[in-house]
């Protein structure tokens, strides 16, 4: 299948530069460091008697987790965006053209490839979440839950990077756009609602007000299940149906990142509605004969 | 039999007319060369046959296929080479074709042995497992015509091979070409260095504006511009040449007269034999004392064609 030749051809090109080893030495020392700053500032002060451990881990590990969304967030576009038009720059998109390679396996290829990159990081950052689990109070579900958050991130940034390299014929416009975009997406939730005065936030009435705003909101999501926002609603409320806040956010960028990659798909390659219809007068044909 | 047919072809880009009603013929196993001007179409007309941008207006045929309608096909049948490399620097020469082979579908037990045939072809063999940015600009030249012949295409178009490369590079491009042609490959190829093409190519066809000015195999070509030849004349003295001159300028058969150092007139003459003998008697019996008299054909070489004939379209 064309798409495992091209996903080779990636890892291969991706793997020989230095980039990525520079990346993941310096995502790993940051987060190293930043939860080694909290550990000694925080217990620098206080005996080692009757001090709450357990309170500093929890904080430790939302501090950790809420970190590393940030840089998940802003490290996905970077590995996508310029996925498809870097073979313009590099002018080998013709030959791919002249290729047998369907758009699926181009949009899924590089996709992928760009994908197995950030979640390379957060493996590589996976030892150093492990070490809350001395302080106690977390369950690996718990863990799993942030985990599974972090992948579709990264899959719905990657998928909207890859769908901007598809649309701008410069790598520079793509990358700029997919992060203005990115960086609009984190805040405005909150920008909404600092800057419209929402009456009584804490009031029961306005709980799921609150979390219709947030709810596609990684930080928050975060937050949420770490019981960081005891004031927003945990329970979704879509059409009758109670789901959990995270199941909610797993469903809704899901679906966006299916949404990205069917544009993508449609953009990848030129004259989509010609080929279309090619392809349909071909199904037409391959039917009368069958 | 023709294996291109190109119907009332027209590509226009915003205010650019690429090509204009252009059709063509290319029968299978030839080298047709596509000659033109910068700007005159070739490359949009290459890009067309490669199932890459589609017409305006107008069919091209591939076999009973219609290109931009079946370019799954195409891209099956035709190997394309655009007049860059287009390679990924930091792969070998042998990855650098395996990733081409596999995306053209190629099964992965067959892929060694047709990455090996290939790059003895294209004399790369030693390089196998360099990167391709450590290759020189002719041995990329070299590895992306291998790239073209990965899936062993019917037709190869090859847009500006020899662009950029040293002349040994050339020569070799050029017995590469003709090892391709002894195959039965059909070649598509456009060139500005004109003898090249002339060596190469069984075919031509001169494009200006978008149009097509002439084309059919090289010596009908030549033949079609041998009715205008040039007449070289010099004389005895200076002081008649103003005379010489007023004298041809009048004469119908001379389309256009001019001064060829201080003694020499070059005049171009498109009339039969007694008409060269009538200005030659002319010019004796008005007493203009000539020295040399010598009719020349204009288009012996394609260079000289191609120069006649546009220049011909660019007066019209």
């Amino acid at each position: 299948m064309t798409f495992f030749v091209l996903l080779t051809k990636e890892m291969r090109l991706r793997m020989r530069q230095e980039r990525i080893v520079w990346v993941m030495i310096v995502y790993v020392l940051l987060l190293g460091s930043l939860g080694w700053l909290y550990l000694s500032r925080s217990t620098s002060n206080s005996s080692s008697v009757g001090y709450d451990w357990n309170a500093t881990g929890t904080t430790l590990y939302q501090l950790l987790t809420l970190v590393q969304m940030v840089l998940i967030i802003f490290i996905s576009p970077s590995f996508t965006s310029g996925a498809i038009n870097t073979e313009k720059e590099l002018r080998t998109y013709d030959m791919l053209l002249c290729s047998q390679i369907s758009a699926f396996s181009l949009v899924a290829g590089k996709l992928i490839a760009g994908l197995s990159n950030v979640l390379l990081l957060i493996a590589a950052a996976i030892p150093l979440f492990s070490l809350v689990f001395f302080f106690g109070s977390f369950t690996p579900l718990r863990i799993l839950q942030d985990l599974v958050v972090f992948a579709i991130t990264a899959a719905m940034v990657a998928s909207f990077g890859l769908l901007c390299s598809t649309l701008f014929a410069k790598r520079s416009t793509s990358t700029a756009i997919a992060y203005v975009v990115v960086l609009l997406w984190l805040i405005a939730p909150f920008l909404y609602l600092n800057l419209v005065p929402v009456p009584i936030v804490r009031d029961q009435v306005n709980q799921q007000y609150n979390l219709n705003l947030l709810v596609w909101n990684p930080l928050v999501i975060l937050s949420l299940n770490g019981g960081v926002l005891p004031y927003v609603s945990a329970t979704y409320v879509f059409a009758g149906m109670h789901i959990s806040s995270w199941l909610a956010y797993i469903l809704l960028s899901l679906g966006a990142t299916l949404l990205f990659f069917l544009l993508s798909l449609c953009f990848v390659k030129p004259h989509a509605l010609i080929r279309i219809r090619a392809s349909f007068i071909a199904y037409r044909k391959n039917r009368k004969r069958g | 039999m023709s294996i291109i047919k190109i119907q009332h072809v027209s590509k226009r880009y915003r205010s650019v007319q690429a090509l204009n009603d252009f059709s063509l013929e290319i029968p299978r196993g030839t080298t047709y060369g596509l000659i033109g001007p910068n700007g005159a179409g070739k490359t949009t007309l290459m890009r067309i046959l490669a199932a890459l941008i589609i017409p305006n207006s107008g069919q091209v045929w591939f076999e009973n296929h219609e290109v931009s309608r079946t370019p799954t096909v195409i891209q099956r049948k035709v190997g394309y080479m655009p007049d860059f490399f287009g390679v990924y620097p930091d792969l070998t020469c042998a990855e650098y074709l395996e990733f081409y082979a596999g995306i053209h579908s190629i099964a992965r037990h067959k892929r060694i042995g047709i990455i090996n045939d290939l790059l003895e072809l294209v004399d790369l063999s030693t390089k196998r497992d360099d990167l391709v940015e450590a290759l020189s600009r002719g041995m990329k030249q070299r590895l992306c015509l291998a790239r073209a012949l990965v899936h062993d295409p019917e037709v190869l178009i090859l847009d500006e091979p020899a662009s950029g490369l040293d002349p040994r590079a050339r020569v070799e491009l050029r017995e590469l070409v003709h090892t391709l042609q002894c195959i039965g490959k059909t070649i598509i190829i456009s060139s500005h260095i004109l003898f090249e093409l002339a060596e190469m190519c069984t075919h031509v066809a001169i494009l200006q504006d978008g149009q097509l000015i002439v084309a059919g195999d090289v010596e009908t070509v030549i033949h079609q511009v041998q009715g205008k030849r040039q007449l070289e004349i010099h004389l005895l003295e200076q002081e008649r040449l103003d005379d010489a001159i007023a004298m041809l300028k009048n004469i119908p058969t001379i389309s256009s007269v001019t001064v060829d150092g201080k003694t020499g007139i070059l005049a171009d003459f498109t009339g039969d034999e007694q008409a060269l003998h009538r200005v030659l008697a002319d010019l004796i019996s008005h007493g203009i004392p000539i020295v040399s008299f010598a009719p020349r054909t204009a288009g012996g070489r394609l260079e000289e064609v191609f120069m006649s004939i546009t220049e011909g379209s660019n007066q019209q």
